[in-house]
């Protein structure tokens, strides 16, 4: 039926092996010399992690063997029954952290919000390739799609679960831009981010942002009304944060956002994390301290070192050696899944491929990024390596999904 | 424009690509920036993080009697510590239990802890005798946040008590640990006595260790990296010159009384035993600050932190003939054989009374019945003659009036007056003979400490040396070198033999037949010595004795001063006797005499001269 020689192992290995190294880290993190400051349940999390590792293997495997259509049937379900799940939750969850976004039936609790995004992912993708000529230059279609993703995301904040809201929102123009959304127009929608960016770093950078970024659009798209809205969108950004510094957020809540190119200004307070994640980072060197040598991991100098701030521990123990890897293996991991998304025939799993592929990135981005200092701390997982069942196991299904659709793609014809 | 979709996505997935791996190039860089580039910062920091340095105090030197008995050493004080993030609250019942205290004590401790730091260990309960301590070890298990810590204090052994010897220790001064890095906050040291002289010495070295602490402040134990800390250097021992058993038997004998005796090696200046009553206790000085006592001696009317033996002021009486007759003999104003009439006094412009019996007197028979006729005669010449600076010259070779270079502090100069000090006191040509005459019986503007007049008569006993008062004799470092402390014995030029033997015979005498016959006449044990009373204007007059034995070859020579004490015949002497008695034969016969100093009440006398 299906040439096993067409299955794409390269990527299949790529996620062991980020896998591997997630479970080496978290070990390091909960099992070593520092579990004697972690709390039992805690120090349990490697067990369990192993656990949802098996079962993730499970169902690469066991997903493979599914028809890649059923993808395509079963989106809309998913995410009415994902809803539901997510507004169950709002009501009747338990919450971890401040975020209340665990579900929890008998001795088993998930995060709803990360199946969310399978689904989310499926449906929109499943409504934007419904029809032959849809295309997200249409305002209307486009409009449906951003209710579609914006409904969980409502949801997402209404949990306190600002991480996941950030991922949800990325996904618009990610999904936008692949259904045709013209080049100019996703630039202008996600300029925003990036003078905001910009312009907590340094004001005057935010300007000269701005102005670049409206040339840009005028040089892709040549249409000045879009233009001129951008370099006014950008100026009232910039413009929005200089007051939001200086006038109306609290010195601690600036203290907070600026953290991270000044975590000196309140070392034992918002900027301890930062102060933390760099030394631990910086201080592993070339080839690191060794597997549960390092002192920051091991003196509970790390918060959160099994989840948000696992990259340190891997930074740390393993050096530039194991970081870098770390880094040339998403890099491999995303080349790969975009090149799978372009030769594919058919949209639905080209956008979904595309998507997944961007949702890894955003997650790896932020992650590393808050980790290292280039971004203020945003709470949230790296895939495949950090700890935590839900997030393993939506990522690990929506790679199966892909890996699935690119393994079947010769019977997943465009026509019925 | 938008009509080819197989471009559109060939162009879409090359810019997904570029904007994806510029990003990841990005955290690449940054990665390399932190790991490789800032390497040495991040790696001090991290390790900066992790490891505390730590001062590791140093055992404080011992203090050893001069025949090696350990007369002060140190002992362990246990302080029970919280570190208030890792304790458990619910647990206070069974530690007060523990502690034996009530629940509301821990529970208040507990609570200040918690508001100096939440991380930081702080002391709970300090100085806890060893049971409870090991009762709290057993139960530790129990007791998370719970830790301890063992200081040192220092320990007395003996039943010697030597408070004014050794001093006590209190927490230095700002001052003090501001001005050098061996002090640092919280470390004790002396402040008085020979823990404050040798202080340095005494010290020994800061340790340093590194140790490893996690992020809460949790010490989890010595480092072991490249950064090698230092081994406490223990501090030096010292090796005093007292008799510790003379000293204890002294301050027996002088207890329930106010005064000091000072006993001296004649020949070195090593003093054997030192005593100043009323006397405080080191040992409550020790450990924890034991506020009230502090108070109640810093407050005491009768001055129970004040030395007596080397601070008090006090004119020395008839102690003072000797030394006055040596002079008289040096200046030509007299031979031994002169004789000068007592008739009931010394008439030169008004009586200055004499109470010894009429009659000639020679300069021993003078010395050994204290007749002030002899003496009032011999400072009316030496002023007329205008020598009173000449006269306070030589009595500045005897130790009096000069500044006294002994090893502890506040050592008084005393007061000998030469023509300069008049005029400050009185005035230019405000004074005269009148102001005089009383310096030859050793009263009037004439002032010594109980250890200045142990120096006289060393010099007297020793053949005519000078000699420099000391405590201890040598510094053992702690490496096993050993420093000796400078000593002195030099002749007193102008000291004749034949001088030295006239006053002695007197001094002899004193005990034969004058007033030392009632309790300082033995037969174990041949003293000579002169008794002397200082007038007090504010009530009973003080006793002198001063003494030194065997006659023949004097090894010891012992100076008892008893404040309001009246006839020192009856007060000073029959103490000094006890210790010649103990000092040479090391053990007392004469119970009888024991017997009568332990019941000794001072009584009053107005008499200027026994």
């Amino acid at each position: 039926m299906t040439n096993p020689r067409e299955f794409n192992w390269s990527v299949l290995f790529t996620w062991l092996c980020l896998t591997l190294i997630g479970l080496t880290a978290i070990y390091s993190a909960t099992q070593g010399p520092v579990s004697e400051f972690l709390p039992t349940y805690i120090q349990s999390n490697f067990y369990k992690q192993l656990g949802f590792v098996i079962l993730g293997m499970i169902l690469m495997i066991g997903i493979q063997f599914i028809t890649p259509r059923t993808f395509l049937e079963l989106s809309f379900v998913a995410y009415f029954v994902g809803i539901i799940l997510m507004i169950l939750t709002l009501f009747f969850g338990s919450e971890i952290n401040g975020a209340k976004s665990w579900f929890r039936i008998g001795p088993f609790g998930f995060q709803s919000s990360e199946f969310m995004k399978i689904a989310t992912i499926l449906a929109v993708a499943s409504y934007l390739t419904s029809r032959r000529n849809i295309s997200a230059e249409n305002i209307r279609y486009a409009l449906i799609s951003v209710v579609l993703i914006a409904i969980p995301t409502g949801l997402v904040i209404a949990q306190n679960d600002f991480g996941t809201a950030i991922i949800f929102l990325a996904l618009i123009p990610v999904m936008l831009f692949w259904s045709g959304l013209p080049y100019g127009v996703s630039l202008f929608i996600i300029s925003p981010a990036i003078i905001l960016y910009l312009t907590v770093l340094n004001w005057q950078l935010g300007v000269v942002s701005v102005i670049l970024l409206a040339g840009a659009i005028f040089f892709i798209q040549r249409r000045t009304w879009l233009t001129v809205t951008s370099f006014f969108t950008g100026i009232l950004t910039v413009l929005g944060v200089q007051l939001a510094l200086s006038k109306v957020l609290q010195p601690h809540q600036i203290a907070r956002i600026t953290a991270f190119t000044n975590p000196t200004y309140d070392p034992t307070g918002a900027g301890w994390n930062v102060i933390q994640a760099k030394t631990a980072i910086g201080s592993g060197g070339l080839s690191g301290k060794g597997f549960m040598e390092g002192t920051q991991t091991q003196l509970k100098f790390l918060p959160e070192q099994w989840t948000d701030f696992v990259y340190c521990v891997i930074g740390e123990e393993f050096g530039f050696v194991g970081a870098g890897l770390v880094i040339l293996l998403f890099m491999f991991l995303l080349i790969r899944m975009l090149n799978i998304a372009g030769n594919h025939k058919h949209p639905f799993a080209q956008l979904v491929t595309v998507s997944v592929a961007s949702v890894y990135f955003i997650h790896f981005f932020i992650n590393v990024g808050s980790a290292t200092a280039l971004l203020p701390v945003i709470g949230i997982p790296l895939p495949f390596i950090s700890y935590g069942g839900s997030a393993y196991l939506t990522n690990t299904i929506m790679l199966a999904i892909c890996l699935n659709m690119d393994f079947h793609k010769r019977q997943f014809s465009i026509y019925r | 424009m938008y009509n080819a979709p197989v471009n559109r996505t060939r162009t879409s997935i090359r810019a997904l690509q570029v904007i994806m791996i510029g990003l990841c190039l990005i955290v690449l860089g940054r990665v390399f920036y932190l790991q490789i580039i800032q390497y040495e910062t991040y790696a001090n920091l991290g390790e900066e993080n992790s490891i505390r340095q730590q001062y590791v105090s140093p055992a404080r030197g011992l203090i050893y009697d001069r025949s090696g008995v350990l007369i002060v050493d140190n002992e362990p004080i246990f302080t029970i510590t919280i570190t208030p993030a890792n304790f458990n609250r619910a647990s206070i019942p069974l530690l007060a239990d523990l502690l034996d205290v009530a629940d509301s004590v821990v529970t208040k401790r507990v609570d200040e802890a918690q508001r100096y730091s939440w991380y930081r260990t702080s002391p709970l309960l300090t100085d806890v005798d060893f049971q409870t301590f090991s009762l709290i070890q057993e139960n530790i298990w129990q007791l998370s946040g719970i830790g301890h810590q063992i200081e040192s204090k220092r320990h007395y052994p003996t039943a010697m008590k030597g408070s004014h010897i050794f001093g006590y220790l209190r927490e230095a001064d700002r001052s003090e640990y501001e001005a050098t890095n061996e002090i640092r906050l919280g470390d004790k040291i002396g402040k008085s006595g020979l823990e404050l002289v040798y202080e340095e010495e005494l010290r020994g070295d800061l340790g340093i260790e590194f140790l490893k602490v996690n992020a809460l402040g949790q010490s989890l134990g010595n480092y072991d990296g490249e950064r090698s800390g230092r081994n406490p250097a223990q501090g030096d021992n010292i090796i005093t010159t007292i008799d510790s058993e003379l000293q204890t038997y002294a301050e027996e004998l002088m207890q329930g009384k106010s005064g000091a005796v000072v006993a001296m090696d004649p020949h070195t200046g090593e003093i054997l035993a030192l005593v100043s009553s009323p006397h405080y206790d080191v040992n409550r000085l020790a450990g924890r600050l034991d506020r009230d006592y502090w108070v109640d001696i810093n407050t005491d009317s009768t001055r129970p932190l004040y030395n007596r033996a080397i601070s008090s002021r006090q004119p020395p009486g008839s102690t003072f003939k000797p030394l006055m007759g040596m002079i008289g003999l040096h200046l030509g104003l007299v031979t031994p054989s002169t004789t000068i009439t007592n008739t009931g006094g010394y008439r030169r412009g008004r009586l200055y009374k004499d109470i010894a019996p009429r009659g000639e007197y020679n300069l021993e028979k003078a010395i050994a019945f204290s007749s002030n006729t002899y003496f009032y005669s011999l400072m009316d010449k030496i002023s007329s003659s205008g020598q009173l600076n000449v006269w306070s010259d030589l009595v500045n070779d005897f130790g009096l009036g000069v500044p006294n270079s002994i090893d502890l502090p506040s050592a008084n100069q005393g007061i000998v007056p030469d023509s300069a000090f008049m005029d400050r006191w009185f005035g230019k040509r405000k004074w005269g003979l009148g102001d005089l005459i009383n310096l030859g019986i050793g009263q009037g503007i004439l002032s010594v400490s109980p250890l200045q007049i142990a120096q006289m008569t060393s010099s007297i006993a020793n053949g005519g040396y000078k000699i420099k008062p000391h405590l201890v004799s040598s510094v053992q470092k702690y490496d096993g070198s050993v420093q000796y402390a400078s000593t002195l014995k030099e002749p007193i030029e102008w000291v004749k033999p034949e001088y030295l033997e006239t006053v002695k015979k007197g001094m002899r005498r004193v005990v034969e037949e004058g007033s030392g016959r009632f309790y300082a006449k033995t037969d174990l044990i041949q003293i000579a010595g002169k008794t002397g009373t200082a007038q007090n204007p504010h009530g009973y007059s003080h006793g002198w004795f001063t003494s030194f034995s065997p006659y023949d070859d004097p090894k010891i020579v012992i100076t008892v001063f008893l404040e309001n004490a009246g006839f020192a015949s009856t007060s000073a002497a029959p103490i000094a006797a006890l210790l010649h008695e103990k000092y040479n034969n090391r053990t007392v016969e004469r119970n009888w005499v024991y017997n009568y100093v332990m019941n000794w009440v001072p009584k009053e006398d107005n008499s200027q001269a026994e």
